[in-house]
C-alpha cells in the first residue's frame, strides 16, 4: 500500500497524540485526578497510531469499526467515542460516556462502536464474536469487529473458545494480540512456549500473522488487510509485537522482576522518534515539528481534561439509580 | 385446552416467542437438528432455520459471552446449559458480564438473555444433579425464575424471554413429565413481579416450596388432611424478584412456616425466604421457622440419588406434625 503524504502526516499526529495521552495520564494519576490502577501506553504508541489511522481510514470509506480497549488503548478509545466523554468518564464525572460510574475498565457506547469493555480478562473475544455474528446475521456488510487482547489475556480459555466459535460462524472479526512481552510480572516466555502468539490462530484454522507493532505504517497496512479478510467471512488474527516501557500499572515497581537496562537506550526503540526520523528523511517534517506537534496534541488533551475536572461528579442518587440495575427498576 | 408436560411447555413457549419476535434465538450444544439434549427444542430449527438455533462447541464461557454480544445488536438469546451444574463454567459471563451490562452502560444497554438450567435429581450423581438457584441469587442484575407446573413453565418462560434483563430460568429434570391442563391461549404475565401463588389453602401451617419439593409438599399436605392438619402451600415461582406478599399473609394467618427445597440447607435459598419471614412476621410466629433441604454432601449416583438425597413426603409430614404439635 502506498500512503499519501497527508496520510503519513496524519499518522504523525496520532503517534504524538498517543504519546501525550500516556504522559498526561501519568501526570493526572500522580496528581490524584484519576483513580484506579491505570495501565500506561508508553512504548506502544506506534500500535495506537496505526490502529487510530485504520479507524479513521475506515470511517472515510464507510466502514464501521466496533471494538473495545485492552489495557493500554486509551488513545484509540478516546478517538472512537470523542475525547471529552472519554476523559470525563476517566474522571468519574456525570458527563462521562457512562455517567461516570463505569470508569476506564467498563466503558461502552455501542452506537459509537465501543463495545462493553470488561475488567475481567478473557470474555471480550466471545462477546465481540457474538456481536459480529449479529452484524452478519443482519446483513451489515459494512462493519467489522476488533477484539484486542494482550499476550496475557489471550492465554485465557475463553479467548481460545472465542476464536474457535468465530471461525466456525465465519464472523467479521479481527483478533488483535498486543504482545508487549509481559502479563503484569510474567514474561511471555512463561505464558506461551511458542515464538509467535499468532500461531494460536491455526488451532481454529484462521490466518494468524505477526507484525512489528512499533511501525504505525505496518500496523495500518496489516489492519486494513485484516479487516478486508474478516469482512469477506474470514476472521483472522494479527499479533503486534511491542515493548512495554513502564511497570504493569503506574506504581508497579518492575525493577524487582525485569531487567530494565533497555530504558537507558530508549531512543533506539522509541516508536515516536523512529517515525519522526522516517518522515524527516522523507523531507515531510522538519526537526522542530516533533516538539510542535507534540505540544499541540498535549494542549488538546490537557484542555479537555481540565474542563472535565470542573464538571460535577454523579450524585449518590445517580450512582445508586435502580434503573441502572434492572430495566424499569425490576 | 390440552394436557401438556413441562417438557412440552418449554417447547411451546419457544415456538410462541420465536414466532412473535425474530430476534429470539437459541444458543447451546446440540440445540439445532437434535432439538437439545432433552428434546424441548424439537422442531424449532425445521420451522425457523439454523440462523436462530446456534449449535455451539462445548465452550460455555465463550457462548455465554457470545450471547451478551448478540444482545448489543438487539437479539434476545436463550442460552441452554445441558445440566444446571455446568453453569459454573459460564458463571463468569453471567455474573460479571450480563449482570453488569446495564449498569456499566449507565442504564443504556439492556441484556435480555434467558439461561435455561435443567437442574436437580435424576440418578446422575454429584456433577449432574445439583440445585443451583442459591448460587445465582447473590447477584443484583440477575432475575431467577423456578416454576414447577406446566402452565407456569410456559407463561413464565415467555415472560422471561420478553424481559429486558438476564433471567436464570431453572426447572427440574425430575418433573419434566409432570402434566397439567393448559389453555391454548395462556396469557403471558407482563413482568416477573407478584408471581407467587397459593397452590393450596389451609389454616395451620404454611409451606413455601418449589419444584419437586413442592410436589412432595402437596402430597404430604393431602395425606395430613386425614389427620386433621390443614396446610397452606405457596409456590414462589419467581425467586428474584421474590414476591413476599402472599407468603407473609399466609404466615401471619398460620403462625407456622416450613420451607422445602432440594438444594442443601446451608446457604440454600430457603435461608433468604426464612430471613425475610423472620424480619417481617416474627411477632406472628407461634413456632420457629423450619427448613428442609437436600443432604449436606455430594449427591450419590444411581438410585440412591432420588432415594436418599432429597426431602421425602414422610419427612415433610414429620416436620409439619412437629410444627402443629
Ligand atoms: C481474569 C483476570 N485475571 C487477572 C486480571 C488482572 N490483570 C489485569 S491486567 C493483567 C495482565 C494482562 O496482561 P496482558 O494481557 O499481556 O496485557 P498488558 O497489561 O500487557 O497490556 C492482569 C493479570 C484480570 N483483570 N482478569
Ligand atoms: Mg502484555
Amino acid at each position: 500500500m502506498n500512503l499519501s503524504n497527508e496520510q503519513l502526516l496524519e499518522i504523525y499526529e496520532y503517534i504524538n497524540y498517543a504519546r501525550c495521552m500516556g504522559e498526561r495520564l501519568e501526570y493526572f494519576i500522580k496528581t490524584g485526578k484519576i483513580l484506579g490502577a491505570i495501565h500506561l501506553p508508553k512504548g506502544q504508541e506506534g500500535l495506537q497510531a496505526g490502529l487510530i489511522m485504520t479507524l479513521m481510514d475506515a470511517r472515510k470509506n464507510g466502514i464501521k469499526i466496533y471494538t473495545n480497549p485492552h489495557t493500554r488503548d486509551q488513545a484509540l478509545m478516546s478517538k472512537l467515542i470523542g475525547l471529552q466523554p472519554y476523559a470525563d468518564e476517566m474522571l468519574c464525572k456525570t458527563s462521562g460516556i457512562n455517567g461516570g460510574t463505569s470508569g476506564e475498565y467498563h466503558m461502552t457506547c455501542v452506537e459509537k462502536g465501543f463495545l462493553p469493555a470488561q475488567g475481567v480478562l478473557g470474555p471480550v473475544w466471545g462477546q465481540n464474536a457474538g456481536f459480529a455474528w449479529a452484524l452478519k446475521d443482519q446483513g451489515k456488510t459494512d462493519s467489522v469487529v476488533w477484539g484486542i487482547y494482550g499476550d496475557g489475556a489471550s492465554s485465557r480459555g475463553d479467548a481460545w473458545e472465542a476464536m474457535n466459535i468465530a471461525a466456525l460462524f465465519k464472523v467479521p472479526m479481527v483478533f488483535v494480540v498486543v504482545n508487549n512481552g509481559w502479563a503484569m510480572a510474567n514474561p511471555v516466555e512463561k505464558e506461551a512456549p511458542v515464538q509467535d502468539l499468532s500461531l494460536r490462530a491455526q488451532g481454529s484454522g484462521m490466518r494468524g500473522i505477526t507484525v512489528d507493532g512499533n511501525d504505525p505504517i505496518a500496523v495500518f497496512e496489516a489492519m486494513v488487510e485484516a479487516n478486508k479478510l474478516a469482512m469477506s467471512g474470514e476472521p483472522n488474527l494479527v499479533e503486534f509485537k511491542v515493548t512495554r516501557w513502564g511497570g504493569h500499572f503506574l506504581g508497579d515497581n518492575q525493577e524487582v522482576y525485569r531487567d530494565t537496562s533497555f530504558l537507558k537506550h530508549l531512543d533506539d526503540i522509541d516508536p515516536v522518534l523512529n517515525y519522526h526520523k522516517k518522515l524527516l528523511a522523507m523531507g515531510l517534517v522538519k526537526e522542530e515539528d516533533l516538539k510542535r506537534v507534540h505540544d499541540e496534541q498535549d494542549a488538546i488533551i490537557l484542555k479537555v481534561y481540565e474542563e472535565g475536572m470542573n464538571k460535577p461528579a454523579p450524585t449518590v442518587d445517580e450512582i445508586c439509580d435502580p434503573n441502572k440495575v434492572y430495566g424499569g427498576a425490576y | 385446552m390440552a394436557k401438556i408436560s413441562n417438557m412440552k411447555a418449554i417447547n411451546l413457549a419457544c415456538f410462541d416467542e420465536f414466532a412473535r419476535d425474530d430476534k429470539v434465538i437459541v444458543i447451546g450444544e446440540a440445540v439445532g437438528q437434535k432439538g437439545g439434549a432433552w428434546g424441548y427444542f424439537t422442531g424449532l430449527m425445521a420451522k425457523f432455520g439454523a440462523n436462530r438455533m446456534l449449535d455451539m462447541p462445548i465452550a460455555e464461557p465463550a457462548f455465554c459471552a457470545f450471547a451478551c454480544g448478540t444482545t448489543l445488536a438487539g437479539y434476545r438469546p436463550i442460552v441452554e446449559f445441558m445440566f444446571a451444574d455446568f453453569v459454573t463454567i459460564g458463571l463468569e459471563n453471567i455474573m460479571n458480564m450480563a449482570a453488569k451490562q446495564r449498569y456499566n452502560s449507565g442504564g443504556v444497554n439492556s441484556c435480555p438473555i434467558v439461561y435455561l438450567l435443567p437442574q436437580g435429581g435424576g440418578a446422575s450423581g454429584s456433577q449432574h444433579s445439583q440445585s443451583v438457584e442459591a448460587w445465582m441469587s447473590n447477584m443484583p442484575g440477575i432475575k431467577i425464575v423456578a416454576p414447577t407446573f406446566p402452565g407456569d413453565m410456559k407463561k413464565y418462560l415467555q415472560a422471561s424471554i420478553r424481559d429486558d434483563d438476564p433471567v436464570v430460568f431453572i426447572f427440574q429434570r425430575a418433573i419434566f413429565g409432570l402434566q397439567e391442563e393448559v389453555p391454548d391461549n395462556l396469557p403471558v404475565p407482563g413482568s416477573l413481579l407478584n408471581a407467587s401463588r397459593v397452590v393450596k389453602e389451609g389454616t395451620d401451617v404454611t409451606i413455601v416450596a418449589y419444584q419437586r419439593a413442592l410436589i412432595n409438599s402437596i402430597q404430604a399436605a393431602k395425606e395430613l388432611e386425614e389427620e386433621g392438619i390443614s396446610v397452606e402451600i405457596i409456590d414462589p415461582i419467581v425467586l428474584r424478584p421474590l414476591d413476599t406478599a402472599k407468603m407473609f399473609a399466609s404466615v401471619k394467618k398460620t403462625g407456622r412456616c416450613l420451607i422445602v427445597h432440594e438444594a442443601p440447607k446451608i446457604g440454600g435459598f430457603g435461608m433468604q425466604i426464612s430471613a425475610l419471614i423472620a424480619e417481617n412476621c416474627l411477632g406472628d410466629l407461634a413456632k420457629p421457622i423450619v427448613r428442609l433441604g437436600g443432604k449436606e454432601q455430594p449427591i450419590a449416583f444411581g438410585k440412591a440419588c432420588d432415594l436418599y438425597m432429597f426431602p421425602k413426603v414422610e419427612e415433610i409430614k414429620a416436620e409439619i406434625r412437629a410444627l402443629v404439635r
